[in-house]
């Protein structure tokens, strides 16, 4: 998959689920320090990034992602 | 600018903030976000408040901000709440911001180790560069009562009453407990800090700054560990002497686990909790075991002034806890006050027949509020009493209220305290209220009452002579001593020599005797005829720390005869036990006359620097471990407190017909062990054990000595 589809799907999954806008959603935005993500919605996106790519991840590496770019980086090592 | 320095600026800010932002707020209650929030709102805070927030717009009807950079105004306080993997984030904005006071409650840092360490190391670096300061992390936050300020800045239920205690915690959970046992008893703060993993400010800038807040007068707290122990005492003592503000401490860790196998008496004697005990005495810290203690002393403290004297009135309305109250007082070394004659002939004229007129009055089980005025009354205009105690037990004709409130009325045209024990519990709380509200120190137990007002009289009498100097001898050689440990260290030695001991001991003219090294049978006959008999012969070798264990050492030699066969026996037996241990010779020198052992120690705290031990020597230390313990430098005081402080000092000191021993020697050589272990931070722990006292004035002597580095 190329890294930009998986920047597309996870910046959707992420505004979907934090209800945001998807212009808010920017490559160095933090989940927590920008987009106001708590805890239980750490771990929902979590849930949600495995159900979008169908895959399943590191929960500890998973949850010690900071940012978007971060995140799009991490689950292209889990798909093709 | 020195961090402590910018600590005391930034401080007021964080008690006195005329705008606070809370960053990482949230909507939810029931969250730590959410209600420190809420609770900051709740509390009548004199300034504006600006939630920080990503996602909302406002948060209680409050605006809310994005980023604290988007807030249009200065602002003097953030409180961060977010989580800890992107509170330095928050402070970094903050430091952009020009905030230059924050509270973190944010656990996650050094508590848990780990990454944990390098997040609270990073809050540091970010702090150093915004001259910023800092409380916490893991905190519950600051409260400040004052009206000037009202903030409660945490996420402690309720805000406390106004008062004049302040309260410091290392712990966050206990600060709760603390603050829902003192809502009961209706005892009201003027600071409540919480303040965490003390990364920044700790509880050192913290005494410091309430030294000078004119709203504290009596300080008390709560501590896991201290770090900084010769920092605290010295802020405890300048607090002490310029204030005479009392420093009440609770100190977790009584319990040692920490007794780690040492090379010397001193360091296995010497845990770290008896050290703290000790400083914390020294410091005039007064040191609490629970929270009813630390309470009861400081309400004994803030409400009532000190006692002028120990004389003691007891009015009571029952015989028995009469003289349990009696016991409890002399028991805490304070005098029953003697009545005047005119104080007895009031009482007479005026209370009835049966009541006791001599102390404890006793105003019989009848007594109504009346007659608890005629015998307060009576009690404090007698200039021979310095404080009054009043007991009452609860009769189906005893008006509990009135009484409560007659002991405050009349207790209030005096300057002499007050303190009450109204015992019981259900029926005697409506008065129990009264004297809470009226700040009246109530005890539910008469033994709580004498042991807080003994307390509170044995600080009035030592404020003043606390800053006793220590003593610097100007006769002392350094540089000897300087050579031989540098000789030492670059051999890679853990330990000296008797011979190296010596010398060193000399050189800060504690008293040695001259020995000499022989290396045959020979020479050892021509030293003792020299320097007399009796003899002392002792084996000398690097390698061997207890030489009795290998039968290294032979006392009262008497004829040449017999240091000729010593010298053999003590280097066959050696050879014998250790085989491969090096062997420099036997050290020869006159055996010390007979007289009292004891031992003189000392050893480095991480926390505290140089600490010196006494007790008695021999088995005694080691059985009974009677001992005391003083921070280095000594003054002529602290020597002398050690030396009496011991529980077998009467056999020191003469008793029962005993000689008494020379006690301004082993003060000299407490001094002068206490000035070396000063200036020589490399010792690590020393022994002087035993060292023989002889009679008074007749000196004292070095009989073994033992130094690690």
């Amino acid at each position: 998959m190329e890294r930009i589809e998986v920047e597309t799907r996870v910046k959707k999954v992420v505004a979907s689920l934090l209800k945001i806008n998807l212009a808010e959603v920017t490559d160095n935005a933090n989940f927590i320090f920008d987009l106001g993500a708590d805890s239980m919605q750490s771990l929902e996106l979590v849930a949600a990034f495995e159900e979008e790519f169908d895959i399943e991840l590191d929960q500890d590496k998973a949850l010690a992602v900071q940012t978007v770019a971060d995140a799009v980086n991490f689950i292209s090592g889990y798909v093709d | 600018m020195e961090r402590s320095q910018l600590h005391q600026k930034n401080l007021d800010k964080i008690f006195y903030p005329d705008s606070v932002a809370i960053v990482g707020a949230n909507k939810v209650q029931g969250t730590v976000p959410g209600d420190l929030l809420l609770n900051l709102a709740k509390s009548d805070f004199n300034g504006i408040i600006f939630p920080v927030s990503p996602r909302e717009k406002f948060i209680a009807g409050i605006k809310s901000y994005r980023y604290v950079l988007d807030i249009p105004d200065p602002v003097d306080l953030a409180i961060i709440v977010f989580q800890a993997s992107v509170v330095n984030l928050a402070l970094e904005q903050c430091g952009q911001k020009g905030i230059k006071s924050a509270i973190i409650i944010s656990a996650g840092f050094k508590e848990v180790g780990g990454g944990g360490v390098d997040l609270e190391n990073n809050l540091k670096a970010i702090a150093n560069k915004y001259e910023m300061s800092f409380i916490g992390p893991n905190c519950l936050g600051v409260i400040n009562t004052d009206p000037r300020s009202k903030l409660n800045a945490s996420f402690a239920r309720n805000m406390p009453e106004e008062g004049s205690i302040a309260f410091l915690s290392q712990s966050g959970a206990l600060c709760t407990a603390v603050l829902d046992y003192a809502r009961a008893k209706e005892i009201g703060f003027s600071k409540f800090i919480s303040f965490g993993n003390k990364a920044d400010i700790s509880e050192i800038d913290l005494l410091h700054y309430l030294k000078n807040d004119p709203k504290t007068k009596v300080i008390l707290v709560y501590l896991e560990e201290v770090t900084n122990g010769v920092a605290l005492m010295k802020v405890a003592r300048e607090i002490i002497h310029d204030t005479g503000k009392p420093i009440l401490v609770m100190k977790a860790g009584r319990t040692s686990a920490g007794a780690k196998a040492a090379a010397s008496h001193t360091g296995s004697l010497a845990g770290s909790d008896q050290i703290c005990d000790a400083a914390f005495k020294q410091a005039g810290i007064i040191r609490c075991d629970n929270i009813e203690e630390m309470f009861n002393k400081a309400t004994a403290f803030a409400y009532q002034p000190a006692p002028k004297g120990n004389r003691v009135a007891i009015v009571t309305n029952a015989g028995g806890p009469g003289v349990l109250t009696t016991d409890a007082t002399i028991h805490e070394g304070l005098e029953l006050a003697q009545f005047s004659d005119a104080t007895k002939e009031e009482f007479r004229k005026n209370l009835p027949k049966t009541a006791n007129i001599n102390n404890p009055v006793d105003v019989i089980g009848d007594a109504r509020a009346d007659r608890y005025n005629i015998a307060l009354s009576g009690a404090f205009e007698d200039s021979g009493v310095d404080a009054v105690f009043t007991i009452l037990t609860p009769q189906s004709m005893t008006d509990i209220d009135l009484i409560a409130r007659e002991i405050a009325k009349v207790s209030s045209h005096y300057d002499k305290p007050v303190y009450a024990s109204f015992m019981g519990e259900a029926d005697v709380a409506v008065g129990v209220h009264s004297l809470q509200r009226n700040r009246i120190p109530h005890y539910l137990l008469p033994e709580s009452m004498a042991k807080s007002m003994a307390t509170v009289y044995k600080f009035s009498q030592l404020a003043g002579i606390n800053g006793a100097e220590p003593v610097v001898f100007k006769d002392v050689d350094k540089e000897t001593v300087d050579a031989i440990l540098m000789g030492a260290k670059a051999a890679g030695k853990s330990f000296l020599t008797e011979e190296e001991a010596v010398k060193i001991l000399a050189a800060y003219k504690l008293p040695v005797l001259e020995s000499t090294l022989v290396n045959s049978a020979e020479e050892a006959v021509k030293v003792v005829t020299r320097i007399g008999f009796p003899a002392v012969m002792k084996i000398m070798s690097d390698d061997i720390v207890h030489k009795f264990d290998v039968g290294g050492v032979l006392l009262d030699i008497k004829t040449a005869g017999e240091a000729e066969e010593g010298f053999t026996k003590i280097m066959d037996s050696v050879k014998a036990h250790l085989p491969t241990a090096h062997l420099k010779g036997v050290l020869i020198r006159k055996m010390i006359p007979a007289g009292e052992e004891v031992i003189v120690g000392g050893k480095r705290d991480p926390a505290f620097g140089a600490v010196l031990m006494f007790g008695l020597g021999g088995i005694f230390v080691e059985v009974l471990k009677d001992v005391t313990f003083r921070i280095a430098p000594l003054s002529r005081k602290d020597a002398a407190e050690m030396i009496s402080g011991i529980k077998a000092f009467p056999l020191l000191n003469g008793a029962r017909g005993r000689t008494p021993r020379d006690l301004a020697g082993i003060t000299d050589v407490l001094l002068r062990l206490s000035q070396m272990a000063t200036d020589f931070p490399q010792i690590r722990e020393l022994d002087i054990n035993p060292l023989i006292v002889l009679d008074k004035a007749a000196g004292c002597y070095v009989a073994d000595a033992k130094i690690m580095l």
